[in-house]
């Protein structure tokens, strides 16, 4: 056999293996189930699907929890994993939907909004599978996931994206991206149906407040914020003042531009009643400048070339050789949505929401994020869900 | 930290340079790169040896979409040229202006620049129009070293033009930015320095013929071709293009590589003469391979240098420069980004530049734009040199890259001048973004 078809041979055999090893990961990543247990504030669960049909057996598709008080009230909306790749998001309304208990009104929380996105992963950005939170029982795994929907849900791209219903054109990528694409229709391309699910919770519901859970990256203006429409900016301004002035942290707030379309603090307060808040916490492990991205990075978010840059006043968050662990993100978040939360209840007496068992960010900083945690293995099988 | 990641940046050089010095290819040679940088990450777990194979595979995959492009568009226009039809438009390009030369080539400029313009990407333009263009200028006198060099320059100003520009949308969607008010910033800018560039570089006639012998020099068209023949497939891929901006609502998401599929289907059915398309196809790709390989070890280099943190050095690196120092460094940085990552560059240095720029003071829209025309200059440097190696080939040139690039040199200062002049006055520019609205 000539010497170059000997190479080759051994070339090709070395890149079939390579290909069935990340093969094998890849499909057990994209198939990995995350329990999510009911704690006993949840009343039932939906899917997504219920809301708008063209989702059904879909990976589009996704469970829709409900935390209902016996007494009428206000209800609030809180969307997590819009971008899969900002975990605190998902930690965040685990522990809503695993601890609250709501005596009046109601909280309605999709903590997989993207679902397809979360069974994605990130070519050229070199993101690890999954991240660990240790926990009183033990860790619990979660899938690390994309910003944007799969290819293999969603294809083909446009050569541009021509938002709907402005007609704004916005990048190619931006069609698989939910925050780009509200207020969705039900016959549209996959992600909007699943924006347009959204909305019709929050139309059919009478949702009066939606929160958006996000992360961003230490070097861009938008971030450590709310971000709020005109409509919502008053309880947004008072939330951030209250958190700062009580909880020692900040949190400021962004007016969500008018000529940006497709983002959920825009389209949701212009297409609907609702009151509608996006939450940014720092995250690290998304800017660019940092060293190699890891699990460590991801959940501590420590990072030498972003401390130097903030020597360099080039952030736009104070960072510190303690970085920014996920506890403080996630604790954050759940302050800023019990105080936007009791804002709103203060404004809208009659529309009021009362829940309890939600930690606040001291709790949060204190305990660890895996501490609000259930372990799904010694819970009622009746009580633990998987998309 | 610093000297792990600069241990690992150097194995990763290292690598290159040994594959180089046996006379490997550069797609063989930045694959060496990534390997070695994987495997030297590895021994510090980043990545973790066992994920190493999935960042290597994962990697591959980033640029798949491009790819399709390039492989539909090139089997596209292969088909168009083996039916006649090129022929058939050079011969009557020079029939009709050979004796008005400026208008000649101003128009030759515009039919470079609309392909890319609507799609964002450069080499779509030299697929699909570069050939035939090439030889019109060729016919006009243009030695093959300029006619490179202008469908070079002109092909990287089309995919900066609006109303696609693939490294503005990446910044805009990376820093949150609106991607609007992008028409004046970039159209103003394209359109001028497109002209300078092929007037300056095409103003000289290398030989001079009379028309009828031109004429008589050129292929001859196969029997029955006609204009209608030529521009229907070139009808149904435009009109499918505008037809989804225009009713993007009715009408279902194509994609370019089906858009481009489907007028190869027309260009095949309307072909004067039989085509052997499988063998067409087969010797397409065959050709195209390179490029390919190349677009697909980018993705895998890019993959490693994120996962084992040379990435975000490089990154921090170009932050951390003194503002001064980095406004000339711009001409530098950006093109030679661009030459390692392709469109990968425009996310891991522009973004964090564009929110710096911003903080200080800049107007985003207007430096995103100033930036973009830096951007496709890259793409005539190694290791990828995409849009570079498609005008040498497109116009046939057959002497050394760097001639050729050579010859680019006054259009390529001109355009770093002005894009590095647009970032720094950005904010007294921004009316232009303010126009466009």
């Amino acid at each position: 056999m000539p010497r170059i078809l000997i190479v080759k041979s051994i070339l090709l055999l070395i890149i079939i293996a390579l290909m069935s090893v990340a093969g094998v990961q890849l499909y057990k990543h994209r198939h990995f189930r995350m329990p999510v247990v009911a704690g006993p504030g949840v009343t039932k669960v939906e899917k997504l699907s219920d809301y708008t049909k063209g989702l059904k057996g879909t990976v589009a598709d996704t469970n829709v929890f409900h935390l209902e008080g016996k007494e009428e009230g206000g209800k609030i909306f809180i969307i997590a994993n819009t971008h899969s790749n900002e975990p605190a998001a998902i930690l965040t309304a685990l522990i809503f939907i695993e601890n609250a208990v709501v005596d009046k009104g109601t909280l309605i929380i999709i903590p997989e909004f993207n679902n397809s996105a979360g069974r994605n992963t990130r070519p050229g950005d070199g993101y690890p599978l999954y991240y660990e939170i240790q926990t009183d029982w033990g860790s619990k795994k979660f899938r690390m996931g994309n910003r944007d929907a799969s290819p293999l849900d969603q294809w083909p791209d446009p050569d541009v994206y021509v938002h709907y219903p402005d007609k704004q054109l916005l990048s190619y990528l931006d069609v698989r991206n939910t925050n780009r694409t509200w207020p969705g229709r039900p016959d549209g391309p996959l992600m909007e149906q699943v924006t347009y699910g959204a909305m019709q919770i929050m139309r059919s519901e009478k949702v009066d407040i939606a929160v958006d859970i996000h992360g961003a990256e230490t070097m861009f203006p938008v971030t450590n914020c709310i971000v709020a429409p005109e409509k919502s900016i008053r309880i947004a301004t008072m939330t951030s003042l209250t958190v700062k002035a009580r909880e020692k942290f900040d949190n400021h707030v962004e007016l969500s531009p008018s000529g940006f379309r497709g983002l959920s603090h825009r389209e949701i307060g212009d297409h609907s009643d609702t009151l509608p808040f996006l939450l940014e916490a720092p995250l690290p492990f998304l800017d660019q400048p940092t060293g190699p991205k890891t699990v460590d990075l991801l959940l501590d978010g420590k990072d030498p070339f972003l401390l130097s840059l903030s020597k360099k006043k080039k952030l736009f968050v104070p960072y510190d050789e303690t970085g920014w662990p996920m506890e403080k993100r996630v604790g954050q978040h759940c302050s800023v949505i019990l105080e936007i939360i009791r804002q709103f209840s203060r404004k809208f007496p009659d529309k009021a929401i009362k829940l309890r068992n939600v930690p606040r960010y001291a709790d949060v900083v204190k305990n660890g994020v895996g501490h609000y945690y259930r372990d799904p293995d010694k819970s009622d099988k009746a009580k633990v869900y998987f998309n | 930290m610093y000297f792990q990641i600069g241990i690992i940046l150097t194995i990763m050089v290292m690598a290159y340079a040994l594959a180089k010095w046996k006379k490997l290819s550069i797609e063989l040679s930045m694959l060496s790169a990534a390997v070695g940088g994987g495997i030297a990450g590895a021994f510090v777990s980043t990545p973790p040896i066992d994920q190493l194979a999935r960042h290597l595979v994962e990697g591959a995959f980033t640029y798949l979409d491009v790819i399709l492009v390039f492989s539909t568009a090139t089997i596209f226009m292969a088909i168009v040229r083996e039916s006649g039809g090129v022929n058939y438009v050079v011969r009557g390009t020079i029939k009709y202006f050979y004796n008005l030369r400026i208008i000649a080539l101003i128009l030759l400029m515009i039919i470079v620049l609309i392909p890319g313009a609507l799609t964002g990407a450069g080499s779509v333009s030299l697929l699909v129009v570069g050939a035939p263009v090439a030889l019109a200028l060729g016919y006009l006198g243009i030695a093959k070293k300029r006619v490179a060099a202008i469908l070079f320059i002109v092909a990287g100003l089309s995919a900066a033009a609006p109303p696609v520009n693939i490294w503005a949308m990446i910044l805009s969607a990376g820093t949150a930015i609106p991607y609007v008010g992008f028409e004046l910033p970039l159209g103003i800018p394209v359109l001028l320095l497109g002209t300078f560039t092929v007037l300056f570089l095409g103003w000289r006639r290398e030989r001079k013929m009379e028309l009828e012998e031109v004429l008589k020099e050129m292929p001859e068209v196969p029997a029955g071709m006609s204009w209608w023949r030529v521009f229907l497939p070139f009808l149904v891929f435009f009109g499918l293009v505008v037809a989804s901006r225009l009713w993007p609502f009715s009408i279902p998401m194509l994609g370019l590589p089906l858009q481009f599929a489907i007028a190869a289907l027309v260009a095949l059915l309307v072909s004067p003469k039989r085509i052997k398309i499988l063998v067409l196809s087969r010797d397409t790709m065959k050709r195209l391979l390179p490029l390919l390989a190349t677009m697909i070890v980018v993705g895998m280099l890019q993959q490693i240098m994120t996962a084992t943190g040379v990435r975000g050095l490089l990154s921090f690196a170009v932050i951390s420069t003194p503002l001064i120092l980095l406004f000339i460094l711009l001409a530098v940085i950006i093109p030679v980004s661009e030459g390692v990552l392709t469109y990968g560059a425009a996310a891991i240095i522009g973004i964090p530049l564009i929110w710096f720029l911003d903080s200080i003071g800049l107007h985003a829209t207007v430096a995103i734009a100033g930036l973009s025309l830096l951007w496709p200059l890259g793409d005539g440097l190694p290791p990828t040199a995409l849009i570079g190696r498609l005008s040498v080939m497109v116009s046939e040139y057959k002497d050394s890259y760097w001639t050729f690039l050579k010859a680019t040199w006054v259009p390529w200062v001109i355009i770093t001048i002005v894009g590095i002049l647009m970032v720094i006055f950005s904010a007294r520019l921004e009316f232009l973004v303010r126009w466009s609205m």
